[in-house]
């Protein structure tokens, strides 16, 4: 399904369905007005419910976003990207990972010892964290130089694609895909393609290009252990993540050693380097 | 019944400037849209279509019809003229309209196809009406509604004819009569003589997507009717919707038919998705072409940025019939942004045209010489910079120009009420633009 420059999923393959913006690679020509065009398959949807997801759909309209004004729809503001679901019941610390509109509160780390292994999906709303006192601090915790070595690697993109249905079709191998270097620190690091529209910024932002179709906006995520190791957790990808051969489950953290690869999307590794 | 042409056919070109200035909001686009031509698209031959029209022809016989009693006798001669113009196997009938409704022919308030017997049955029914009794036009209309209901016909269109004003109901049992008859049919309304009301007939032919027109001489009515009843035969394609798609946060201005005459349709929208409406342009016929003015304000992105501010898709049932783009593009460079598409400033023109018209006879009837001077003045004006002859004719009849090219007008002393009815009634037809 084509993707607009601002996230949104859309049923036509011109302009996006929800926003307007011009889809990118849509050929100009198909903005020259016509007879039927065959750009717009989907031209009569909207009278079927729509593209929105349900809960999306669901939301009235309400007020404008309290952050920017703009007008809401869904549970992210379409403008600053401010998370309404975070906003409303609990407006306290540790809300808005994803926004950021309280630079007050820093993130909560994930909670020490045992916390990480299922309910360590970060960015979600209002994390359940009481320990107002944050033992272990934030800052400058002793990190070891671990470091994320992002690249696109053949062997893994075809045999993904003979894996693959026909969503697979039409997605290509890059022709040129630099090596791309990320120092891990913080509590966490997570990696995906950001979304304005959804207030994701991931720390690991693999947005093209090339950019990989099969990479979520959020992925996966790299979690600092209390002992200065890393794991790696899924929260729920689109398509997955698979850690040495191996795909894990969806919101347990995987412990990393030095040299393991995390492979993502059609044809993105990430190399784990411990030094 | 299959809808007769391949609706693919329809053409919809889309006339506008995309490029706006930074932080502009308002997307304005004329969009025309061209339906396919008669018999084209393997449709059927002329008059083998009859069986999914129904045809009901609505005659005033209040006793104002018998002042002058030629208006009786011509509106009897103008119906049998538009009978003889049925095609074959076209369901149809008549209503005499009073205080109450009674259908004519067949006397039993059902339709019946045309044929020459049941056309000779229906000139000797017409030929025995008599005037006598009052006007409630919203009980005639419920009349045909409901006739027109129980008709598997999909093309349904009707003739109104009256001299007065609806005196025997409220506006308000007309406003629910029309509710009740919207999309059940269309009617295109006549107005006999000068002691009717333009607003009211206006109101009608509007809601029920039809045309209103006088006619001064009740001896042209059988050549107006016999008019009517060929463009209704010509319709092919029933019940179009023109669906509009905006982007999100994004607000419909605006809707209008410009041409050939103005309607404004904003306030018919029927939601027809999340971020879709609906307009009704009621049935077309092979080749007709109109133009649509859609005015939409958009959510301001940046320079550079390209976004589609409507889908504009002409729609039957489930059926997509063609679509166009109204698309923004922000730029820096003002030489781009500021220029005005020049079919959008012509229809601007043209709505502001009917406008200043209507405006200008409601004044003038008030006795504000002043606002209606001014108002007319600037009708002429604008008729004359766009090469609204017709108008400018009929503006002619109602003041003295002394500078059309400037506006500069004085108000007639005697003017005839026709003359005025008519440039009111006429007041929203357009011209399109000459290149």
């Amino acid at each position: 399904m084509p993707v607009c420059p601002a996230g949104h999923d859309s049923t036509t393959s011109d302009f996006c369905d929800t926003c307007g913006m011009r889809i990118e690679g849509a050929g100009q020509a198909s903005a020259a007005s016509g007879g039927a065009g065959p750009a717009a398959p989907g031209v009569s949807a909207p009278a079927a419910g729509g593209p929105e997801s349900g809960s999306e759909a669901a939301t009235p309209a309400a007020e404008p976003c309290p952050q920017c004004g703009t007008g809401r729809s869904g549970r992210f503001c379409e403008n600053c990207g401010l998370d309404f679901a975070a906003e409303a019941p609990a407006a306290t610390t540790g809300s808005a990972t994803a926004a950021g509109p309280t630079p007050a509160a820093q993130p909560a780390p994930p909670a020490p010892a045992a916390a990480p292994m299922t309910s360590a999906t970060p960015p979600s709303a209002s994390a359940p964290v009481t320990t107002p006192a944050p033992s272990a601090a934030p800052g400058p915790s002793p990190q070891p130089g671990w470091t994320a070595v992002v690249a696109a690697d053949r062997g893994y993109f075809d045999a993904t694609m003979a894996a693959s249905g026909p969503d697979a079709a039409g997605i290509e191998f890059p022709g040129y895909c630099p090596e791309r270097r990320f120092r891990l620190s913080g509590p966490e690091m997570r990696i995906g393609r950001h979304s304005a529209s959804r207030g994701i910024e991931p720390e690991i932002d693999l947005t093209g290009p090339p950019t990989d179709p099969g990479v979520s906006h959020l992925h996966a995520v790299l979690v600092l252990q209390p002992d200065g190791t890393w794991s790696v957790i899924d929260p729920g990808s689109a398509n997955g993540t698979i850690v040495n051969d191996t795909e894990i489950a969806t919101g347990v953290a995987v412990p990393l050693k030095h040299g393991d690869r995390i492979c993502l999307g059609a044809w993105t590794v990430l190399t784990i380097l411990a030094d | 019944m299959s809808s007769p042409t391949s609706p693919s056919d329809f053409t919809l070109e889309v006339f506008q400037n995309e490029y706006l200035p930074e932080g502009g909001r308002e997307v304005n686009a004329i969009v025309t849209v061209t339906a396919p031509a008669a018999g084209q698209a393997g449709g059927p031959a002329a008059g083998a279509d009859g069986a999914h029209r129904a045809e009901i022809i609505i005659v005033d016989c209040s006793g104002s019809m018998d002042y002058p009693h030629s208006k009786i006798v011509q509106a009897r001669a103008a119906t049998t003229a538009a009978i003889d113009v049925l095609r074959d196997g076209v369901a149809f009938a008549v209503i005499a309209g009073t205080d109450t409704a009674k259908p004519v022919f067949p006397a039993d308030g059902s339709l019946v196809p045309a044929s020459a017997a049941t056309r000779q049955d229906a000139r000797w029914a017409v030929s025995q009406l008599r005037a006598g009794g009052g006007t409630a036009m919203g009980t005639w209309l419920g009349l045909a509604g409901r006739m027109f209901a129980a008709t598997p016909a999909s093309l349904r269109h009707a003739i109104l004819l009256t001299d007065g004003k609806n005196e025997h109901e409220s506006p308000d049992q007309l406003g629910q009569a029309l509710a009740a008859c919207e999309g059940v049919f269309s009617c295109d309304c006549r107005g006999v003589g000068t002691d009717w009301v333009v607003a009211e007939l206006r109101r009608i032919s509007t809601a029920l997507l039809g045309s209103v027109d006088i006619v001064a001489d009740p001896a042209g009515l059988a050549a107006d009717f016999e008019t009517m009843m060929q463009a209704a035969m010509g319709k092919q394609v029933a019940d179009v919707m023109l669906r509009v798609w905006t982007p999100q946060h994004a607000q419909v201005k605006f809707v209008r038919q410009v041409a050939p005459a103005v309607d404004d349709l904003t306030g018919r929208r029927a939601q027809s998705g999340p971020q879709a409406g609906d307009y009704p342009t009621g049935a077309w016929a092979g080749g007709e072409s109109r133009d649509y003015h859609v005015c939409v304000q958009v959510t301001a992105a940046a320079v550079g940025q390209e976004m589609l501010a409507a889908r504009v898709s002409l729609v039957a049932g489930t059926e997509v019939l063609g679509q166009g783009l109204v698309r923004a593009v922000w730029t820096d460079d003002e030489a781009l942004s500021t220029r005005i598409n020049p079919n959008v400033a012509h229809y601007t023109g043209q709505a502001e045209l009917a406008q200043v018209i209507q405006d200008g006879l409601e004044a003038r009837k008030r006795g504000d010489e002043e606002e209606a001077t001014a108002k007319l003045g600037r009708a002429v004006k604008l008729a004359e910079e766009s090469g609204n002859e017709d108008t400018a004719r009929l503006l002619a009849k109602v003041v003295d120009v002394v500078d059309a090219a400037a506006g500069t007008v004085r108000l007639k002393r005697a003017v005839a009420e026709a003359d005025e009815m008519a440039l009111d009634t006429r007041s929203t037809k357009t011209v399109r633009r000459k290149n």
